[in-house]
């Protein structure tokens, strides 16, 4: 294992050698004060003087070509100032996800794709104009079902020359092995197999996209909706062939994200091609429709497991075909050739497996990050195959897990290092407390009795799943950085180029530094969310803001930390490393009763010269690999004559190292399990016409989030541990907290129904069919 | 297009204005008196972000025609704060509990919760849900709402019970 040292470039700094006084704290979050007011400022929330609207004409159809388009009639429409379409933007590409794609190509390849694109006056003269667009396609037949598209693959037409992601489009399965698994499943005392699928999930942030370019001849500025400020301003750039410097983006408030903006959007690049095109600022807005549309959502599977094991428990073999729907735009950037095979090899130990993984592209709308993007189908298939094994094996699912558990991982998270079979230690993995943690909570022990539970129509049960999950950072552009300066009349600025998306990054980050300075949270001023006055910041997805931005924020403060010593050791006559600071007072630490405030240290600060510090991301090393892991268990109770599941309660217990503020820390681990975790398992999926594959539940009616009434109460456990390469241990976590919630709910209702059911959502029209066939066997 | 006068009170303030007919009172608030707190979420009365109070009721101001309000009272989360900045207990309380994490249902939360309060002090936690299970939150902070809604009902309570001492 390598050395356990912060991960930053340059020497790290020594750990604090004193009590923690800001990072633990359940502080309330900073930004709330604005958020309860009102007085938040979306991107949606932007006015500007002499700002235009644009909006977008859409293609109804999933695979087609525009063989006429004719813009005349919207164009000499009063009020409108430009029109943008194929014809005058030829060669131009846009960069959504870092994909480099013609903005508005001829051949279309999903629902809702660009055609057009206007600005006007005002948003409904906007609307008039893309009516007046006279357009006509050839439509071809489109691609919808994965195993149709492998056994057929219809030939590539003049759309896939411009296919993103085509270099993916060979359509191979990746493959994981080690040992031999046909010896595996020969040594087995009981073999299953079992095919489980997952639906779409689509993000829903309450706020939808929305935008304002401007362009002033010289520089563009983008008041955006996205999670990464630094990501888009490089998409930005490259897409218009600027300088970076000539780009600013700018993200004050973000209304939900989850993937879904992390990077760069298309309507960003539209409304500044309308701005460069009109002089003028251009604000879009997505409707909900247009959200559901064109939009990034969680693919698709269908997974087949076989896991063979001996009578005692001991897994022998492993086998599993993924099939993953990519939709209609994917690159290396947002799929992940063995993001979900990653999981099973690692989760278990078991000496013998062959894994397959095949991502098919198909023209089912876009897809990229969601919420735990990948662990998701790959925890539900496995923790709900590890159920069974156990029942089948006539053995406790907890005792099951643990005697299969696994200490170190045999598949690396590095892409160059995957198909190689290894050992590896985890930092730190407390994935067996966990488990323990949440069954114990829910006691586990009525399991057996609550099979047995019934009153009327009603069911309960209790099932558990458990999760590994590689998030956290460490991944590309491989880089994070940050800058501390403190001035004479006592400021602290903490610059950092994040987006605060919800999850109280701009409170936790500031405590990093405030804790690192020995000061309070609220001396701490923070430049956030802009592109200006701050350098290269990871967007916030994956996990992996406090992972990657909490090194160089604790370096960056140590650095401006030591610089303010240097200046009190003058007047406490001593060396500055003697000297410590707590509470807003530098002290002699082994003295402390001689110390002097931290604000009349900064009065001494050269006006002309204030002092900085800064810090920056060290790589993560090859070893050893830094997971998340987790655990969850769900009571709930199934009413056998409407089918209905209620969820009484679930018990989650995470392993992310430590958590700067458990406050907000367990929001979040709430939040995920409520919200993509039931909604996955019970109630959302995208649903598309068999024939033409569009999409039939576009808006929030009828693609059905989990309301304050279908959410169960849950109580969340942090499982602490300590992690030398984080700042105060704090590894990623919070977007993976609903990982484990569809299989933990599968589970339970095995337990209340004897009914295994494989494919979600558990609706309560396929419970109710389940249970009459199950009612007719007899 | 159609215009007409519009006459209403907006957090304690007659207000005026001559309006395109088609407005929704959401776009009213935000666009024409830039009260831009109530949020839009959905704009077709699905996901509530929108939600203020009228003559004491919860409603989805994206579905009502703004020449509808004329002559009514309007509540918007701009208006909750007493005079001078002091936070109303919903508002204390929904941040202290940490009910909200990106915020952008908050507003609509909140108003959800005031028109409930105002109608039933002491709500149970199902009453709680019932009154803001028309507000969609993605975030998933209901636990810490419900906390939070209750929280302040006991505040509000107790301070009803003060001064009436």
């Amino acid at each position: 294992m390598g050395e356990k040292r912060l991960l930053v470039k340059g020497s790290p700094p020594a750990p604090l050698d004193r009590e923690l006084t800001v990072v633990g704290m359940p502080l309330n979050r900073r930004d709330g004060l604005e958020k309860v007011t009102g007085q938040a400022k979306y991107s949606s929330d932007l006015h500007m003087p002499g700002m235009l609207h644009g909006k977008i004409l859409r293609c109804p159809h999933l695979r087609a070509r525009i063989t006429r388009i004719d813009a005349s009639r919207a164009e000499i429409l009063p009020g409108v100032r430009a029109v943008l379409t194929k014809e005058n933007t030829k060669g131009w590409r846009t960069y959504w996800y870092e994909i480099p794609q013609i903005a508005l190509p001829e051949c279309l390849t999903y629902e809702g794709q660009e055609v057009a694109v206007v600005a006007a006056e005002d948003v409904d003269t906007a609307q008039r104009a893309l009516d007046l667009i006279e357009i006509e396609y050839e439509t071809l037949e489109p691609m919808i079902d994965m195993e149709e598209v492998l056994k057929n693959p219809p030939p590539p037409c003049v759309a896939d020359e411009e296919y993103p992601g085509r270099d993916l489009f060979d359509r191979k399965p990746f493959i994981l092995r080690r040992g031999d698994v046909e010896k595996g499943f020969g040594e087995a005392d009981l073999t299953l197999e079992e095919t489980y699928t997952t639906p779409t999930q689509y993000h829903a942030s309450i706020q939808t996209r929305a935008c304002v370019a401007n362009w002033d001849g010289q520089n563009l500025i983008v008041w955006d909706s996205t999670q990464g400020v630094w990501n888009s301003k490089g998409s930005l750039a490259k897409s218009f062939g600027l300088d970076p410097d000539q780009v600013r983006v700018i993200v004050e408030h973000l209304g939900g994200g989850f993937g879904s903006k992390a990077w760069a959007h298309r309507i960003s690049f539209f409304a500044a091609k309308l701005s460069m095109a009109t002089k003028r600022p251009v604000k879009m807005e997505q409707s909900r429709e247009e959200e559901f549309l064109n939009h990034p959502h969680r693919y698709n599977s269908k997974i087949t497991l076989r896991m063979g094991a001996k009578k005692d428990g001991t897994l022998t073999a492993t086998y599993e075909k993924v099939f993953l729907n990519i939709g209609a735009a994917a690159n290396r950037h947002n799929y992940n050739a063995n993001g979900i095979i990653w999981q099973t090899s690692n989760l278990y130990a078991c000496p013998n497996v062959h894994l397959e993984q095949i991502g098919v592209f198909t023209n089912l709308q876009l897809t990229g990050p969601t919420r735990s993007p990948f662990n998701m189908p790959a925890i539900f298939p496995l923790e709900c195959h590890m159920d069974k094994m156990a029942g089948a094996l006539g053995l406790d699912p907890l005792e099951f897990r643990l005697k299969n558990y696994s200490t170190y991982a045999s598949t690396h998270v590095k892409a160059e290092l995957r198909e190689k079979e290894m050992k590896i230690s985890y930092s730190s993995k407390k994935l067996d407390e966990c488990m323990k943690k949440v069954t114990e909570a829910i006691g586990w022990e009525r399991r057996k009795a609550l099979s047995c539970f019934c009153q009327g129509p009603k069911r309960k049960g209790i099932g558990m799943a458990a999760f590994i999950a590689h998030q956290g950072g460490g991944i590309f552009p491989n880089t994070a950085h940050a800058d501390v300066s403190i001035h004479p009349d006592g400021s602290i600025n903490l610059y950092i180029g994040v987006v605060d998306i919800g999850g109280g990054q701009k409170t936790i980050l500031a405590m990093i530094a405030a804790e690192e300075l020995g000061v309070a949270l609220d001396d701490i001023t923070l430049i956030s969310g802009d592109t200006e006055g701050t350098r290269y910041a990871p967007s916030c997805h994956s996990s992996r803001c406090t992972a990657e931005m909490g090194p160089p924020i604790l370096q960056a403060a140590a650095q401006a930390r030591q610089k303010l010593f240097e200046i009190a050791a003058r007047f406490l006559h001593v060396t500055a490393e003697e000297l410590a600071s707590k509470n807003g007072e530098i002290y002699v630490r082994s003295n402390p009763g001689v110390s002097m405030p931290v604000r009349t240290i900064c009065s001494n600060i050269d006006p002309d010269n204030p002092i900085w510090g800064s810090g920056s991301r060290e790589i993560n090393p090859e070893d050893p690999i830094f997971s998340s892991f987790g655990a969850q268990a769900v009571e709930l109770e199934v009413d056998v004559e409407t089918g209905g599941i209620k969820i009484l309660r679930v018990t989650a217990a995470q392993d992310f190292g430590k958590a700067i503020n458990p406050k907000l820390c367990l929001s979040q681990i709430v939040g995920g399990i409520v919200e993509f975790g039931v909604g996955f398992a019970l109630t959302e999926e995208g649903i598309y016409d068999a024939k033409t594959g569009k999409m039939l539940n576009p808006n929030l009616h009828q693609y059905r989030l989990p309301t304050s009434l279908d959410v169960p109460h849950v109580d969340a456990f942090l499982v602490e541990s300590q992690e030398p390469h984080f700042a105060f241990s704090a590894r990623g976590g919070a977007e993976l907290t609903n990982t484990p919630t569809p299989a933990a709910i599968r589970n339970a209702l095995y337990n209340a129904i004897g009914i295994w059911l494989n494919d979600l959502p558990l609706t309560s029209e396929k419970i109710l069919t389940a249970l009459r066939a199950k009612h007719e066997e007899r | 297009m159609a215009k007409r006068r519009l006459g209403l009170i907006v957090n304690g303030r007659q207000r005026e204005a001559e309006i395109d007919v088609r407005l929704t009172l959401a776009e009213f608030l935000r666009e024409v008196l830039g009260l831009t707190g109530t949020k839009v979420g959905c704009n077709r009365g699905e996901c509530g972000s929108c939600t203020v109070v009228m003559d004491g009721k919860a409603v989805y101001s994206c579905s009502i025609p703004a020449v509808e309000a004329a002559g009514k009272t309007v509540l918007t989360i701009e208006g909750l704060a007493e005079k001078g900045g002091k936070l109303h207990p919903i508002q204390e309380a929904f941040l202290n509990e940490d009910a909200l994490q990106c915020g952008f249902c908050t507003p609509g939360m909140i108003m959800s919760a005031k028109a409930l309060l105002d109608s039933n002090p002491t709500p149970t936690e199902t009453e709680i849900k019932t009154a803001v299970g028309g507000n969609l939150c993605r975030c998933g902070c209901f636990q810490n709402i419900v906390k939070a809604v209750s929280v302040a009902s006991g505040k509000m309570a107790a301070r009803e019970g003060s001064s009436d001492g």
